[in-house]
């Protein structure tokens, strides 16, 4: 490509986009953006466009636990979410273990066992996809689950961190950047992270792992840890935001009941 | 549909509070795997791993074949997973559960996206011709631990294969058979090894190389692909949270117990080298002799 990050970073400290390292991407969200649901939200992360949808709890079809709810994932990446346009199908095994993963870390998030026998079901369309659909899916899901009213401990919020080695000098200072988009995703090694809140005065735990990219494991360099701690603190960010959506939101509902 | 027989109340609690305690039902302690055994059969490429009881039989298949549109220097590698009745009565043939997308996700995440094969290599004509490498893996018995399993076994699996030597003559290529030349090893750039550990308690008690019915009573879990000094891949999908830190320690135990496993491998990799080297022939046969 053109430019790249690792080339340019360590001169200017900023990177393709003009972020510093600890920037999120603009994320902008609404909820209840679809009355003939549940819950719904839009969410976008930068470039990052995903519509949310909650259908539930309601009766389960078909299997049915009869101590918890069932928490059930689609997800359509729409072929116009890319620059070239490409058909994904319900059988593409990456969405089915995106699915099977939202579906796992909820399932244990949310407090399930107050509705026995039921279904829970989150509609996924992704309509813009710029890195990140890890990252978005599950905050777009946070958040059309609270307005859904099903009950969890906390928005669990999720973030991507990278590391920038340079090249040149391989006992040069790691740079951990968070939130990547889709060209920096192609280039630099990165895991996607997400978190839930640990109670008062805990840390973060950690609900949601994915990396696919290597990564040296070294006691000296500390790149896991710099990006673990990373991903953490930009969890934390993301949640902050996210429950100023609801706040206002929720202010917006009492105004307009006053 | 079928479904995976649940452990009665009292087994779960059983085991639960031996793990309390620090005990497990086979008596091992919680940081080691069960004893792997690899037995490599007649042709290059197949093998059967053992771990515990789990067992997984791989082979390894080669063919030419057009390269992809879009990586016309690149051959083509491809893990061909399946979850037969044969393993478990869970298992249905034909339905892809949930199960086997996420074994198949992860063995292709450790080992093709992390580029353990230089595909690069397997390119005979650019754009036209080019090896394609497809390994095959059965479960035979599943027993927990199926894709620590099936992982070790790819790997030692692409590290005893041999493929057909090739050569080309500008646009004629033409293929040897095994008794005209030497068949050619893989190029492997590294050796992936997943090892998964499980959380109990809300994550205080840690687990390595869980069994069935450990496996069902855990609150999550999670696997790392390490090879000899790199993480080559994470996957924790979902289930309870965990703190960082016990994560980063987990890490590091898998990198000490990959290398463990690597060595393992390797030295029965040797011993099979051993076994088909008949009457200690190959050091009379080298061309290459110090002076």
């Amino acid at each position: 490509m053109p430019l790249d990050t690792i080339s340019t970073y360590s001169h200017t400290l900023l990177r393709q986009d003009g972020r510093r390292w600890n920037e999120l991407r603009r994320i902008t969200a609404s909820i209840s953006t679809q009355p003939s649901s549940d819950g719904s939200s839009m969410l976008t992360m930068g470039n990052t466009v995903v519509l949310c949808t909650v259908t539930g709890p309601r009766e389960g079809r078909g299997q049915r636990d009869n101590n918890n709810a069932i928490v059930e994932t689609d997800l359509n990446v729409a072929p116009f979410a890319s620059i070239e346009r490409r058909r994904r199908t319900r059988t593409d095994k990456q969405i089915q273990e995106l699915q099977s993963t939202i579906s796992s870390s909820f399932q244990s998030h949310l407090f399930t066992y107050l509705y026995p026998r039921s279904l829970i079901t989150i509609s996924l369309h992704v309509l813009s996809l710029d890195g990140g659909l890890l990252v978005a899916c599950l905050n777009a899901a946070s958040l059309a689950l609270v307005d859904a009213g099903v009950p969890m401990p906390s928005i669990l919020a999720a973030v991507s961190s990278g590391i920038i080695v340079p090249t040149d000098d391989s006992k040069a200072k790691v740079e951990p950047v968070l939130d990547l988009n889709n060209a920096e995703e192609q280039e630099l090694a990165y895991l996607t992270l997400a978190t839930v809140s640990g109670g008062e005065k805990q840390e973060d735990k950690v609900s949601v792992l994915m990396m696919d990219s290597r990564v040296e494991i070294a006691a000296s360099t500390g790149k896991v840890e710099a990006m673990l701690a990373t991903g953490v603190d930009g969890c934390k960010e993301v949640r902050r935001k996210m429950e100023d959506v609801v706040k206002k939101h929720g202010a917006k509902v009492m105004m307009s009941r006053r | 549909m079928p479904r995976e027989v649940d452990i009665s109340n009292i087994e779960q609690h059983f085991i639960l509070q031996a793990l309390e305690q620090g005990v497990r039902l086979d008596g091992r302690p919680l940081d080691h795997f069960r004893n792997l055994d690899l037995q490599f059969g007649d042709e290059y490429g197949t093998v059967t791993a053992r771990l515990g009881k789990t067992r997984v039989h791989v082979q390894i298949s080669a063919e030419v074949t057009k390269p992809l549109e879009d990586r016309k220097f690149d051959g083509i590698f491809t893990i061909v997973t399946e979850l037969s009745p044969i393993a478990s009565p869970a298992y249905e043939v034909g339905r892809q559960t949930e199960q086997e997308v996420i074994l198949s996700r992860t063995l292709e995440k450790a080992i093709r996206r992390s580029r353990a094969i230089d595909t690069e290599s397997l390119c005979i004509i650019a754009g036209a011709k080019c090896w394609s490498i497809r390994a095959d893996v059965h479960v035979l018995d599943s027993d927990g631990g199926l894709v620590d399993c099936a992982c070790i076994a790819i790997v030692a699996a692409l590290r005893h294969f041999r493929r057909p030597d090739v050569s080309v003559d500008g646009e004629t290529v033409t293929i040897y058979t095994m008794a005209e030349r030497v068949p050619v090893p893989l190029s492997i750039m590294h050796h992936p090894v997943c090892t998964t550990f499980s959380f109990y308690h809300g994550g205080e008690t840690v687990l390595l190389d869980a069994t069935r019915s450990e496996e069902q009573v855990r609150d999550s879990s999670v696997t790392f692909t390490v090879n000899d000094f790199e993480l080559c891949q994470v996957s924790k999908m979902g289930g309870s949270s965990i703190d960082a830190l016990v994560l980063l320690k987990c890490i590091n135990t898998a990198l000490s117990k990959g290398k463990e496993i690597n060595e393992i491998v390797a030295k029965k990799l040797a011993e099979d080298t051993t076994k088909r080297d008949v009457g200690g022939l190959i050091a009379e046969l080298r061309a290459e002799n110090e002076r």
